[in-house]
């Protein structure tokens, strides 16, 4: 019964996370792309906001600073206004599947989010705590199959479009998906020989360990080259920065989101930056040494030492959001068979490379 | 152990379901579709039979028909778009002559 | 069967039926996606854990949306051409009812020679971890799994070979209209 009661701590924990996550990247991209062009950004929703009430005045100031930021613009205004749009499903085509496609997009990505660790193992009350919804032993597996999942979604959306823009679109992005799951998968696999387990916690933990005596082992000193391929495959499956020809804007109208309006099209923006809290969480826990200080061993088990790690993961995970809302306001989109190519030609038989290079080391080694 | 006897009669429904589908059906891709649920029981029936023996075999050839699964339906779709491009149709009724 | 169990074989004998019922192809192939989702489900519950996410990855992940590619670039219509008629239906429904009314009477017979405690034994010792099952593929399963990768690699040059589009071999001059393609 305990148990169960911890469970739903930990999964109620893990869904704050992923949608603080993607609020926080919401928010982040609006103010970053602003600041990065040059401009001011929303800053006039809740900026300005008086009010007589006596108990409502000392929040005031921090609220108007809030709107100030924008942030009152992105995460209050645009929801209510997704949620006060018409509700509209194109003629022809199943109701039933316009409505759960953006669902389908959005759940793997969140489903994901649970085998993720989100700070180390504690005791808490002489009770052993694991800091995962789920520690399955295929963790990295797992997050593979919510990848290829998600495929369904973008599909199913481009599909009940019913019109010719949504479909390419969708089958654009579709292809993109797939094609980029391929490196992502090799990479994994180069984490497994270089860290001998499928399991995400474990993982972390023998990036604890010093190598040669004085460098951290971190991902990123064992698999330099695995981290800049997982960046790519990670910013091309989440359809973001560069590689954001299926939902170009300008060109494809909007491609598999044409008809999608109010909730459902939030939904799928939603899952967009979840998304990329999603890459960000997996590049800092296996490439960052996650919740590891370099150089610093904390004492195990103890509840503030779970807390300190936490942060310090956060910590992580907001740089690679950032970086990642960087790196897409400042390039330009790549033309799709451009995109084709850099996947198949250039980033696959690099990650296989990469991998038989890794085994290569690890066995002379 | 009886528990087990759920998951072996789920395996025969989802096959003859499967053989069913496979008679009744006559678009290629759906019949296509069917022999995969085929496989499908069958591979529950493998996993349900390695835990009642201790041992991994099973779930071995669950992982190998996986592999062929997926090299047949490769080849399966692309046979199917190429009678696709000369009958065009995919109602396997209408590739019934050896004629192209 | 746990309870789980139970629900996750409702929902593949529910889908299961939906991929031979739907008129819409489209729609047996997403019955078929949920069909795939809940059987990793049972492989899950049946201590096969690396099979229950690479069947995810592969089966649902991979060859279906292979699947759905086909269908919606050739963008089919529902089914049409003659009615199925009822005879060669009742065959078909017949034939099967017939196969399961006589393929289920061995499960339903005790399994002689295992008795409770070796099959509780035999279910504690057979966790398909990844460890596990890498064992066995690299070990005693090795020239399979080499020709496996070389199936599959034989699979990969067919369907492309296959689907390709023969395109004109001949440059197009007076008169001349070019190779018309197959």
């Amino acid at each position: 019964m305990f148990e169960l009661f911890v469970l739903l701590i930990k999964v109620f924990v893990v869904m704050n996370l992923a949608l603080v996550l993607a609020s926080l990247c919401t928010w982040l991209e609006r103010k970053g792309s602003a600041l990065i062009q040059d401009r001011v950004g929303a800053n006039r929703a809740g900026a300005f906001i008086e009010s007589d009430k006596w108990f409502l005045k000392p929040a005031l100031p921090l609220v108007r600073m809030m709107g100030w930021l924008g942030v009152i613009n992105t995460l209050v205004c645009d929801s209510l206004k997704g949620l006060a749009k018409e509700d509209f499903t194109p003629e022809g085509t199943s109701k039933f599947l316009h409505a759960v496609a953006p669902i389908i997009a959005v759940l793997p990505i969140l489903l994901a989010f649970a085998v993720l660790p989100f700070a180390p193992d504690f005791t808490l009350f002489g009770y052993h705590i694991q800091a995962q919804v789920a520690r399955i032993d295929a963790g990295l597996l797992f997050v593979l199959a919510m990848g290829s999942v998600a495929v369904y979604g973008v599909a199913i959306a481009g599909w009940t479009g019913n019109n010719k823009f949504s479909l390419l679109g969708s089958l654009r992005a579709a292809a993109q998906m797939i094609s980029y799951e391929l490196p992502m998968g090799l990479v994994f696999v180069a984490l497994i020989v270089v860290f001998g387990s499928l399991d995400i916690y474990t993982i972390v933990e023998r990036q604890g360990e010093l190598l040669w005596g004085f460098v951290p082992q971190w991902g990123i000193v064992m698999q330099p080259v695995g981290f800049v391929i997982l960046l790519l495959a990670g910013m091309a499956e989440t359809k973001r920065g560069p590689f954001d020809l299926p939902e170009a804007e300008s060109e494809l109208a909007a491609g598999y989101f044409t008809e999608y309006s109010g909730m459902k099209f939030l939904l799928f923006w939603l899952g967009e930056f979840a998304e990329i809290g999603l890459f960000a969480m997996l590049l800092a826990l296996l490439f960052f040494g996650g919740w590891h200080i370099p150089w610093v061993t904390l004492p195990e088990g103890v509840w503030w030492a779970a807390v300190l790690g936490h942060v310090v993961l956060m910590v992580k995970v907001v740089f690679f959001c950032v970086l990642q809302i960087v790196i897409r306001w400042t390039l330009p989109r790549f033309r799709y068979d451009h995109l084709m190519n850099l996947g198949w030609k250039m980033l696959l038989p690099l990650s296989l490379i990469n991998l038989i290079g890794t085994a290569v080391v690890k066995v002379a080694l | 152990m009886a528990s087990m006897v759920g998951y072996l009669g789920l395996s025969l429904l989802l096959f003859v379901i499967g053989a069913i589908g496979v008679c009744i059906r006559r678009n290629a891709i759906v019949v296509f579709m069917c022999i995969e649920m085929m496989l499908n029981a069958v591979n529950l029936s493998f996993v349900t039979f390695s835990k009642l023996n201790g041992n991994l075999d099973g779930q071995i050839a669950v992982f190998f028909v996986m592999v062929i699964a997926a090299a047949e339906a490769a080849v399966g779709l692309a046979i199917i778009l190429a009678v696709f491009r000369s009958v065009a149709s995919v109602e396997t009724s209408d590739a019934a002559e050896l004629k192209w | 069967m746990t309870f789980m169990g139970f629900v996750l074989a409702l929902c593949a004998v529910a889908s299961g039926i939906g991929v031979i019922g739907f008129r819409n192809p489209l729609y047996s192939a997403f019955s078929l996606v949920a069909n795939l989702m809940t059987m990793a489900g049972l492989y899950a519950l049946l201590d096969a854990h690396f099979l229950a996410v690479s069947q995810i990855v592969v089966y649902a992940g991979a060859i279906m949306v292979l699947v759905l590619f086909v269908l919606m670039l050739l963008n089919l219509k529902v089914e049409g051409g003659p009615k199925l008629g009822v005879v060669r239906a009742t065959i078909a429904l017949g034939a099967g009812v017939l196969i399961l009314m006589t393929a289920v009477q061995p499960i339903f017979r005790h399994f002689e020679g295992m008795s409770a405690i070796n099959l509780r034994e035999n279910a504690a010792r057979t966790v398909g971890d990844v460890a596990s099952i890498g064992e066995q593929l690299f070990g005693r399963y090795l020239v399979q799994f080499e020709l496996s990768s070389l199936v599959l690699l034989i699979g990969i040059v067919g369907a492309v070979m296959l689907a390709k589009r023969k395109s004109a071999t001949l440059a197009p001059r007076d008169g001349y209209q070019g190779a018309k393609e197959v």
